[in-house]
C-alpha cells in the first residue's frame, strides 16, 4: 500500500520541519504497507519512505522513530536489530547495529530516545535493557537487565528525553515508568504500588512536558493517564477518536458505506461483554484507543498518540 | 525401563497426542507422577491459565491483536496452541469449529471469527445446550447462515436448518416443518448495526479505522411470536426453548457423541452418512450416551468417561488418526521451541499451514473440514516434512538445542547410532515406529559421527516417518 494512511502504526514524530513521521509495520509486514509516512498537522501528505526490503533505506519492521534538532530521522527495525537514519526528505544516510545479547548488540530494540548532544538511547526490548550510542553507532553504555528491581526491566517499550534531561521509559513488562539519568541511575519510578489509582497495566511509553505533567500511554488499560508534578493522575482518557480529514474524504466518496454509518449507532452499550476487557471494549468502540503503542510531545506541548489497532493517531492538547 | 513402565509412557502419549499437541519426555516423565486418571484431569479440569499470554502476541504481532483478516486471528490461536499448558484448551475449539464451522469468506473480519473460537473454548466443555445458546447468538455463524436476515415477515431458514442437520441431530430426526419452526423461533437474533457492518463487508473495507467487532442484538420487534410446534412439543418458543428441546433429545446425544469419538478416538464414517452407516463403535456410543443424560449434557462428563474408557486405551485406535495440519504444526512448534516470543516468522509458519490444507478460519465447507486420511496427499504430505525437518534438524531452535544436549550430556557423548534412535524417539514423545522405519534410521545414523549432525539428522527423519504424521 502506497499514498494516504496508516497500517498498524507503531510510533511518531514530530520534526523541526513541522512535519510529522509515521512507522507503518503494515498487516503482514510485506511489499503493502511497511513504510514510513510523511504528513502534517493539517493531514497534508508529503510522500513515504522506507519501504519494505533488505536494502539500505529499506525496512522490515519499523518499530520506532526519533527526529535529531539538526534534521535527521531514526527509525528502529526490531526484525533486522537496526537504527537506520534517513534525512528530512527520505534519503538514506545511514544504518547500523546489530543482533545480539553482547554490549552493543541489539534484540528487537522498539523505543528510540535522542538527547541534546546527539547521543542515541534504545529500548532493546528482548534484552531487557537500554544501550546507549553515539549518532553514528559507537556504542557508549548499556543500562539494566532482565528484573523487577528498580534499574532493571522487563520487555522495555517507549523511552523519551524530559524537559531536564533525563531518560523516561516504559518498563511494560514491569507495569511501570522508570526515570533514569543519561548515564543510567534510577531518578524514580511511577508504579501502582506508589498509588494503586495509577492501575498501570503494561504502559507503552511516557513523555513529560515544560510544566511537569507525565503523559502514559497505558497499552494494557487502553488508555492515556496524566499524572501531574504531585503525584496526582489528573486525567485517565479513554479515547475521542473523530473523523479525520482523510477518513472524511474516504466516506464521501463510499456514499453507501458513509448512509450507513450514519445510521448506525457508533456509542453502543457493552452489556454483552462480560470480561470487562478494555481491549474488547475497544474493538466495539471506534472512538476509543485501541492499542495505543506510542505516545510523543511536540514543543507545542501537543500530545500524539499513535493507536496501532486503529490506524491513527489522536492528538491532544493541555487547556 | 521395565516393560510395563514403557506400556504406561506410551499410553500417557497417546492421551496427550489425541488430547493435546503431544507432548516431550520430559512433559511425559512430569505426568508419569501422577496416575493415569489423574492426568485426565489435569486435562479436563485445569486449575490454572498458562500460556504466552494475549498480552504478549498483542505486542509483537499486530495483526494478531487487531485481525483486520483471518491469519491474524489465526496466529492468535496458533500461539495458544503452541505455548499452552493445557493443550486440550485449545483442542476443543478445534474441535467445535471442526462441526460449527465458520469462514472468512462470509465474515469477512478477523476479530468476529476470533470471537467465536473465544466462545468455543470458553462453553466448549460445560453443558451442550449453554453451547449451542452461545452459539446462537454468536455474530460470526449469525452472519455465515444468514440470521440477520431471518425477520418476523420474512423467515431464512438457513441457521434453523443447520441447527438441526449439522449442529446437533443429524439427518432424519426431524421433520422440514421442524426446521421452518425452529428457523422462526430465532427471528430478530440478528447483530447490532446490522446494515454498516454488512455493507463493510461486502466491500471487505477496513476503513476508515480498522474493523469494527459484531455484537449479537435481539430484535423483539422482529421476532414471531406466534405459538408452535417443535419435535412433538407445543409453546411460545423462543430461541432457547428450541435448545433446550433439541437438548433432550437421544439423537442429539448420540450425534454429539459421534463427534467425539471421531475427532479424540478414531475417524467416524462421513457425517452426511450417519443415518445409514452405524457408528464404528456402537458400544463406545452408548456410553457415551448414557453419559451425557447422567450428567445433564456436560461435556467434560463425556470426555472423562470417553479418555478413561477401554476403548480410548485400546491398541486398535493408537496411530490410526492423521493429526490436522494445524495439529500438526502446533507439534512441530512446541517441539521446536522457537516462539517463546512472537515474531513475523510466523506468518510464513501459518502460510505453511495452509499450504498443508487448513486453513483455520477458512473450512472447506458448511460442514467443516475433510479430515482423517483426506489430509494427506503428495503436495501436502511433502509440505509437512519440509515444515517439521526444518524445524526439527535446526540446532538453534531452543527444543531442538536442549533434546540434543541432553542426549549428549545423559550419553557423555557415547551414544551409539540405536541408542540415539531409542533417546530421540522418546524425546519426541515415545513415538512408536515400525521395525523396518527404525532399521532404516539407525542404519543412517551409523554414517555421521557428529553427535550434533547424527541427533539432529536422526530427528529430521523421523518427521518423515508415517507415524509421524498420525496421532
Amino acid at each position: 500500500m502506497e499514498g494516504r494512511g496508516f497500517e498498524y502504526p507503531t510510533d511518531s514524530v514530530s520534526a523541526p520541519n513541522a512535519r510529522l513521521y509515521v512507522t507503518n509495520k503494515s498487516r503482514n509486514y510485506g511489499e503493502r504497507g511497511v513504510r514510513i509516512t510523511v504528513l502534517d498537522l493539517d493531514s497534508e501528505f508529503y510522500g513515504t519512505f522506507g519501504t519494505f526490503g533488505t536494502s539500505d533505506g529499506k525496512l522490515q519492521s519499523p518499530s520506532a522513530i526519533e527526529a535529531t534538532d539538526d534534521g535527521r530521522i531514526l527509525v528502529c527495525d526490531d526484525y533486522t536489530h537496526t537504527v537506520n537514519l534517513f534525512d528530512l526528505e527520505g534519503k538514506f544516510l545511514n544504518r547500523w547495529g546489530i543482533y545480539g545479547q553482547g554490549e552493543g548488540e541489539l534484540n528487537g530494540p522498539s523505543g528510540l530516545a535522542v538527547d541534546s548532544d546527539n547521543n542515541v538511547y534504545i529500548s532493546d526490548t528482548r534484552n531487557h535493557r537500554i544501550q546507549k550510542f553515539n549518532i553514528d553507532g559507537y556504542h557508549i553504555a548499556t543500562f539494566g537487565n532482565q528484573g523487577k528491581n528498580n534499574g532493571q526491566f522487563d520487555l522495555p517499550w517507549g523511552i523519551s528525553m524530559t524537559p531536564r534531561n533525563t531518560l523516561c521509559i516504559a518498563d511494560w513488562g514491569n507495569n511501570r515508568i522508570q526515570e533514569l539519568t543519561i548515564d543510567g541511575d534510577v531518578l524514580s519510578v511511577i508504579h501502582n504500588e506508589s498509588n494503586p489509582l495509577y492501575e498501570l497495566k503494561y504502559p507503552s511509553g511516557a513523555v513529560v512536558d515544560e510544566n511537569g505533567l507525565i503523559y502514559i500511554s497505558d497499552w494494557g488499560n487502553e488508555r492515556v493517564k496524566i499524572i501531574n508534578d504531585e503525584g496526582l493522575m489528573i486525567q485517565n482518557l479513554r479515547g475521542e477518536g473523530t473523523i479525520s480529514k482523510w477518513a472524511g474524504e474516504f466516506l464521501n466518496t463510499n456514499v453507501e458505506e458513509n448512509d450507513a454509518r450514519q445510521a448506525s449507532n457508533m456509542d453502543i452499550e457493552l452489556d454483552f461483554l462480560d470480561d470487562n476487557d478494555p481491549h474488547s471494549e475497544s474493538a466495539h468502540i471506534e472512538k476509543y484507543f485501541w492499542s495505543p503503542v506510542s505516545i510523543k510531545l511536540d514543543k507545542f506541548n501537543r500530545v500524539y498518540v499513535t493507536e496501532t489497532n486503529r490506524h491513527r493517531i489522536q492528538v491532544y492538547q493541555q487547556t | 525401563m521395565v516393560v510395563s513402565d514403557k506400556e504406561e509412557f506410551e499410553l500417557r502419549a497417546h492421551l496427550l497426542r489425541r488430547a493435546g499437541f503431544g507432548s516431550t519426555r520430559s512433559e511425559l516423565q512430569r505426568q508419569m507422577e501422577n496416575s493415569y486418571e489423574d492426568t485426565v484431569e489435569y486435562l479436563l479440569v485445569p486449575n490454572f491459565t498458562d500460556w504466552m499470554g494475549d498480552h504478549i502476541v498483542r505486542r509483537f504481532d499486530g495483526e494478531a491483536s487487531g485481525m483486520i483478516n483471518a491469519p491474524g486471528a489465526s496466529r492468535n490461536w496458533l500461539y495458544r496452541m503452541i505455548s499452552t499448558a493445557n493443550p486440550l484448551t485449545e483442542k476443543i475449539p478445534l474441535l467445535w469449529h471442526s462441526i460449527f464451522a465458520t469462514g472468512v469468506p462470509k465474515v469477512i473480519n478477523g476479530r468476529v471469527l476470533f470471537d467465536q473460537i473465544n466462545m468455543l473454548r470458553k462453553y466448549g466443555t460445560g453443558r451442550l445446550d449453554d453451547l449451542l445458546l452461545q452459539l446462537s447468538k454468536d455474530p460470526a455463524m449469525i452472519v455465515w447462515l444468514d440470521n440477520q436476515e431471518n425477520h418476523r415477515d420474512a423467515m431464512n431458514e438457513n441457521w434453523g436448518r443447520e441447527l438441526l442437520e449439522l449442529f446437533s441431530m443429524g439427518v432424519g430426526n426431524y421433520t422440514e416443518e421442524d426446521v421452518k419452526e425452529c428457523a422462526r423461533a430465532f427471528t430478530g437474533w440478528t447483530i447490532g448495526n446490522t446494515e454498516y457492518m454488512m455493507v463493510r463487508a461486502k466491500r471487505d473495507s477496513d476503513w476508515p479505522y480498522g474493523r469494527i467487532a459484531y455484537h449479537f442484538e435481539y430484535r423483539e420487534d422482529d421476532h414471531d411470536m406466534e405459538e408452535r410446534t417443535f419435535l412433538g412439543q407445543k409453546g411460545n418458543f423462543n430461541g432457547q426453548d428450541i435448545i433446550r428441546i433439541i437438548c433432550e433429545q437421544e439423537s442429539t446425544a448420540r450425534f454429539i457423541s459421534r463427534h467425539l469419538y471421531h475427532f479424540f478416538v478414531a475417524d467416524e464414517a462421513p457425517v452426511p452418512s450417519w443415518s445409514t452407516v452405524a457408528p464404528r463403535d456402537p458400544e463406545a456410543i452408548d456410553q457415551l450416551v448414557q453419559e451425557y443424560f447422567n450428567s445433564d449434557h456436560s461435556i467434560t462428563a463425556m470426555l472423562r468417561t470417553l479418555f478413561n474408557s477401554n476403548f480410548f486405551k485400546s491398541q486398535n485406535v493408537r496411530y490410526q488418526k492423521v493429526k490436522g495440519p494445524a495439529e500438526f504444526a502446533a507439534t512441530v512448534l512446541r517441539l521446536g521451541g522457537q516462539f517463546n516470543l512472537p515474531n513475523k516468522d510466523m506468518i510464513l509458519k501459518y502460510q505453511q499451514i495452509v499450504w498443508m490444507g487448513q486453513e483455520l478460519s477458512n473450512p472447506s465447507s458448511v460442514e467443516g473440514w475433510h479430515e482423517g486420511k483426506e489430509w494427506i496427499d503428495t503436495g501436502t504430505l511433502i509440505e509437512r516434512i519440509n515444515f517439521a525437518s526444518d524445524q526439527l534438524s535446526d540446532y538453534e531452535n531452543p527444543g531442538v538445542r536442549e533434546i540434543v544436549d541432553t542426549l549428549i550430556k545423559d550419553s557423555a557423548g557415547l551414544l551409539s547410532s540405536e541408542e540415539t534412535v531409542s533417546n530421540c524417539l522418546a524425546q519426541l514423545g515415545f513415538l512408536e515406529i515400525s521395525a523396518e522405519t527404525k532399521y532404516i534410521l539407525v542404519r543412517y545414523a551409523q554414517k555421521i559421527d557428529d553427535p550434533v549432525s547424527k541427533i539432529t539428522g536422526v530427528l529430521r527423519l523421523l518427521t518423515t516417518s508415517r507415524e509421524f504424521q498420525l496421532a
